[in-house]
């Protein structure tokens, strides 16, 4: 996801302007994957710009509710923005409604946000996991304008294109023979996970130090911990 | 152009189908000082007389023995000036064939080069052939290789021979002397004792050259360990 | 490099290697052939893929094929994967500023110890000789997640055809200008397996 580069030809300018270059690109990566009665999100912990890292600890997950995560990778500072600004709104919604906001509800929010900025776009790539009303895993895409869309898994952020086939063939079970596609359950779904991202962080300089891991379920959502290379 | 005159071939055939040129360049060789290579069983030997005209000759300074690469090395019977050329030419060849290759230049695929050379100067305008014989040696892939190129581009893979004023009583000495089985040491020893055959006046580390190639690659013997030899000499 | 579109991979094992390669022959997003060869034969345990623009990949063929006849003539001896790999460069570089538009792959065993070799390089000859597998074409991100998770060392011949097939198949799923079929050689001491691979074809 390479940003524009800002090039200026002119020789004969006076005084030096400097351009504003509001987005940035920090990296990161995100998993995430649904079961019957669980759903998985995961992102590396790396914050990064160009060839510096500023932290090894950042977490892109944002827990919006006891059902909905948020995974947010890009610009950072976009990243924040949309985050509190969705937060915000499902505080609204709750005095509204007198109830929290289903994950289905909170996707389609994210999506009409998005494109309210159609013009100006947040950098970031989304991924929303949660539990849906029935209590189904339920996995949500994003493109940076709003596009959406409801899937069984799926990648994202800076390593998305690495980690992407990998799901494809060890949760889709695309090129499969003489396999019987069963739904994965939490254990094999956090093996796959984590082989994904040691995966990715081998070859993807925006991945690495560690992952955070959110597993959603009706009891609540547990975080866990795993160590990736650091360097 | 005046240059134009004198660009065709010098050597020409004669009436009964000889180059002279070509024979004139061997009795050149002929002349020269002699050489001797002689392949042992774990590396091979070079080695030539090195005689001074004068005492106010500095040894040690321009060398006969030459090293083409890591792995090679080459002396000549005949005329300096020309062998410096060859010498040039061979090196150049090997550096390039390593740059297309990233591996060191077998010594068949030089001798075949420096022959090209050599057999270019036969035929082509406005050259005379090389008034000198080679003897290249060289280690490839745990194997010694000696060989010999002549004026005319022709090579010969030997497993030992001698070049130069005397080749003939040379050879027939080491045609006696030789055995497959010889070791480097004894093989150095050998070449010496056929320098020595025919050799006028005293000979010293000051007036031989000695080049070894094995293993670990080809080098010119320092003085020192020429006079070591020497001492093994009756 | 995607004008065409097309992917190559190729990976060691224990005492043999793999190459595989998509079969598309495309027009940016127009697919014209389902048969175009990427991979060719260059001795009995050398292969070499070339991706990249598809004129290039036959131009470069043809001109490699045309050096390396000179070199066995010459030295009367089948050549090195690495030495070929060599020469690959160095022709490649001689076009520096003009350069044919290939990312060639060479896999090939050791002619006198049978020692597996893999090697890749950019455009203009840069190599690159690492211990596992090689990526060249226009999914090397994919090629590489999957690669990097399913590869591990001494794989038998047939674990490393389903390692190789496996990640091939799935890298190309997600490169809309790569597959259409595939093709995957497994190159033994005495032996060479030459399979075709169905694989999506949308």
């Amino acid at each position: 996801m390479a940003l524009y580069t800002v090039a200026d030809y002119r020789t004969n300018v006076g005084a030096k302007t400097v351009p504003f270059i509001p987005y940035d690109d920090n990296g990161g990566s995100l998993v995430a994957v649904a079961g019957d009665d669980f759903a998985l999100l995961a992102s590396d912990t790396r914050l990064s710009t160009g060839f510096s890292i500023y932290t090894r600890e950042q977490s892109k997950l944002f827990r919006l509710s006891d059902t909905t995560v948020l995974g947010c990778a890009g610009c950072w500072c976009d990243a924040l923005t949309l985050a509190r600004i969705l937060e915000a709104r499902m505080q609204m919604y709750l005095h509204e409604h007198q109830r929290p906001m289903s994950t289905p509800a909170v996707a389609q929010m994210l999506s009409t946000l998005l494109y309210y900025k159609r013009f100006f776009p947040y950098y970031v790539a989304n991924l929303l996991a949660g539990l849906d009303e029935e209590g189904k895993g339920c996995v949500y895409s994003y493109d940076p304008v709003g596009s959406y869309e409801r899937v069984h898994y799926k990648a994202s952020g800076s390593a998305g294109a690495l980690l992407l086939p990998f799901l494809d063939n060890q949760i889709g079970y695309n090129n499969m023979e003489n396999v019987t596609p069963e739904p994965v359950g939490i254990p094999k779904a956090m093996q796959i996970l984590k082989d994904a991202f040691i995966s990715a962080a081998e070859r993807d300089i925006y991945t690495g130090d560690s992952i955070f891991i959110n597993i959603i379920t009706k009891d609540g959502i547990q975080e866990e911990k795993f160590a990736l290379r650091r360097d | 152009m005046a240059s134009e005159r004198y660009s065709f071939s010098l050597t020409t055939f004669s009436p009964s189908g000889k180059l002279v040129q070509i024979e004139y360049a061997l009795a050149a060789v002929a002349a020269g000082a002699p050489s001797v290579g002689i392949k042992a069983s774990n590396g091979v030997v070079l080695a030539t007389e090195n005689k001074h005209k004068s005492i106010l000759y500095e040894e040690h300074s321009v060398h006969k023995v030459e090293m083409i690469t890591q792995h090679i090395g080459m002396v000549y019977s005949g005329m300096g000036p020309d062998y410096r050329l060859l010498v040039k030419r061979a090196r150049k060849m090997a550096q390039q064939y390593f740059l297309v290759y990233g591996e060191p230049i077998p010594t068949a695929q030089l001798v075949q080069r420096v022959a090209m050379v050599m057999q270019e100067y036969t035929q082509s305008g406005g050259v005379r052939p090389f008034g000198v014989s080679l003897l290249i040696c060289g280690w490839d892939e745990g194997k010694p290789y000696l060989f010999q190129c002549d004026p005319s581009g022709a090579y010969f893979a030997w497993k030992a021979t001698a070049m130069g004023k005397n080749f003939i009583n040379g050879k027939t000495f080491l045609e006696k002397r030789y055995s497959e089985d010889l070791e480097l040491d004894d093989a150095v020893h050998t070449a010496i004792l056929t320098l020595e055959e025919g050799f006028e006046g005293q000979m010293t580390a000051d007036n031989i050259e000695v080049g070894i190639c094995d293993a670990q690659g080809f080098r010119r013997l320092d003085p020192s360990s020429v006079k070591d030899y020497l001492a093994n000499i009756p | 490099m995607s004008y065409n579109g097309g992917a190559v991979l190729a990976m060691k094992g224990k005492k043999c290697v793999a190459i595989a390669a998509d079969k598309r022959f495309g027009i940016q997003a127009q697919t014209l052939a389902l048969d175009f060869q990427k991979i060719f034969e260059m001795g009995p345990h050398l292969y070499v893929g070339l991706p990249g623009l598809a004129t290039d990949t036959q131009t470069v063929h043809e001109r490699l094929k045309f050096r390396l006849n000179l070199y066995e003539l010459k030295e009367s001896r089948h050549i090195h994967p690495k030495t070929f790999g060599n020469m690959v460069s160095n022709m490649l570089y001689e076009k520096r500023f003009g350069p044919y538009f290939v990312e060639p792959v060479i896999a090939g065993l050791d002619p006198k110890t049978f020692e597996p070799y893999v090697c890749s390089m950019d455009l203009i000859g840069c190599i690159n000789e690492p211990e596992d597998f090689v990526v060249a074409g226009t999914c090397t991100e994919q090629l590489y997640g999957v690669c990097e998770a399913l590869w591990e060392p001494d794989l038998e011949p047939d674990d490393l055809f389903e390692t190789i097939s496996q990640a091939l198949t799935n890298a190309l799923d997600r490169d809309p200008i790569s597959g259409w079929g595939a093709v995957v050689h497994i190159i033994e001491k005495d032996k060479i397996t030459t399979k075709t691979l169905k694989t999506r074809m949308d």
